[in-house]
């Protein structure tokens, strides 16, 4: 089995619920399959360093689902994921789980060989029941909506999702990452710059492409561009509704008008050609100031 | 005026531009037209009338004009390869950071 989610437990060390809210995070990462394998390895996120720095989990928080791990009825870890904006798939209390399988957590804070098999029955029940982001078969669950940025010029308007699931090439194309998928689609300057968008040509479902591949085009009565996929992978879906309404490319590009969802192959070495939105949105205010010169 | 860099690479680092197959081209000029980053120049009075006159205006990754082109007549670099060229490059920049 091979899963990936992202992990925040309270790991609070002066508490015995919170030392094994630690230990089930650990056991649950042991669980999910090695990092090593594409599309494993959950992760850990440590409450003390993402309290000082967001830069590190925010990404990784966003794109897999969130499993939190509180220790006491402090819930210190949900409140932590609250303030982040984080959306939570799955809580544990390690008391409440403690009560429920009449476990009784002793006093000191050592971790004994009872804990950890406490530890390994509370992190396999949370498996079993949490919601899945397995890659291949399964639609992975996109949000539809989403906070923009915005750069006005004239009288146009450019929005760019702030989302930090979402990651940018230089070809004013994204990819918005969910699990092992990313659904990848044009950016407003694309659009803008072509103006009102008559056809949508798909790429193929099944097909394979490379980073800065093809990944479809669309036109106008301008001209036709191509969608320069920002990830590599397998086509697993296309935005079927786009050969009716190639309009809703124009009206939202992150939203309606997203082209294709791709099963990401190498979703770590196609990163270190990508770029977060704060980056992008510089490149894209520049692009659109020397376009209506 | 066109972007310097690409990915933080100078762009002339970065060799990625349209290449004509003058065995296939008749000059019709569809890419010329299409492409709004003056890649390309028009020579009327000479025997080769379409050069790649600014091969480092031409966006990296991008190939649109060759589908402007009925002849199939412009190719582009190996896109994988240009990749790693560029994920080189960006490993040297670090080292000499």
């Amino acid at each position: 089995m091979v899963e990936r989610y992202a992990i925040l437990p309270c790991n609070g060390i002066d508490k015995k619920a919170g030392r094994l809210s630690g230990e089930i995070a650990i056991s649950i990462c042991e669980k999910c399959g090695s990092g090593e394998k594409p599309g494993g390895g959950s992760e850990i996120l440590c409450p003390v360093f993402y309290r000082v720095s967001d830069k590190k989990y925010n990404a990784t928080a966003a794109e897999n689902p969130l499993i939190v791990i509180d220790g006491c009825p402090t819930r210190c870890a949900s409140k932590l994921a609250a303030e982040k904006g984080l959306k939570i798939s799955k809580k544990i209390n390690v008391t409440e789980e403690a009560r429920d399988k009449n476990f009784e957590l002793e006093a000191g804070l050592r971790i004994s060989e009872g804990d950890k098999r406490f530890c390994d029955k509370v992190a396999s029940d949370a498996l079993e029941n949490a919601p899945k982001n397995e890659g291949g078969t399964g639609a992975a669950e996109f949000d539809i909506e989403f906070d923009y940025e915005t750069y006005n010029k004239d009288k146009f308007i450019f929005r760019l999702p702030k989302n930090p699931g979402f990651l940018f090439n230089e070809n004013d194309c994204w990819a918005y990452v969910v699990g092992n998928r990313a659904r990848i689609g044009v950016t407003d300057f694309v659009q803008k710059s072509l103006s009102d968008i008559l056809y949508f040509f798909p790429p193929d479902i099944g097909a394979r492409i490379d980073q800065f591949g093809e990944a479809g085009s669309v036109e106008s009565a301008k001209a036709v561009v191509e969608l320069i996929s920002p990830v590599s992978g397998k086509v697993a879906a296309i935005n079927a509704a786009l050969e009716q309404n190639p309009e809703f490319i124009n009206e939202n590009p992150y939203e309606k008008g997203w082209i294709a969802e791709i099963e990401l192959a190498d979703l770590e070495s196609d990163r270190e050609l990508l770029i977060g939105y704060e980056k992008y949105f510089e490149i894209m205010k520049k692009k659109v100031d020397e376009f209506h010169v | 005026m066109s972007e310097t860099t690409f990915m933080g690479v100078e762009r002339e680092k970065i060799d990625w531009k349209p290449t004509i197959d003058y065995a296939k081209c008749d000059y019709c000029m569809e890419c010329v037209k299409f492409c709004p980053h003056k890649v390309f120049e028009v020579r009327e009075n000479e025997a080769i009338k379409l050069v790649v006159k600014n091969p480092n205006n031409c966006v990296v990754f991008c190939r649109a004009c060759s589908k402007t082109c009925g002849p199939d007549a412009l190719s582009f670099p190996d896109k994988n390869e240009t990749t790693q060229k560029i994920k080189q490059i960006r490993k040297e920049m670090e080292g000499n950071g």
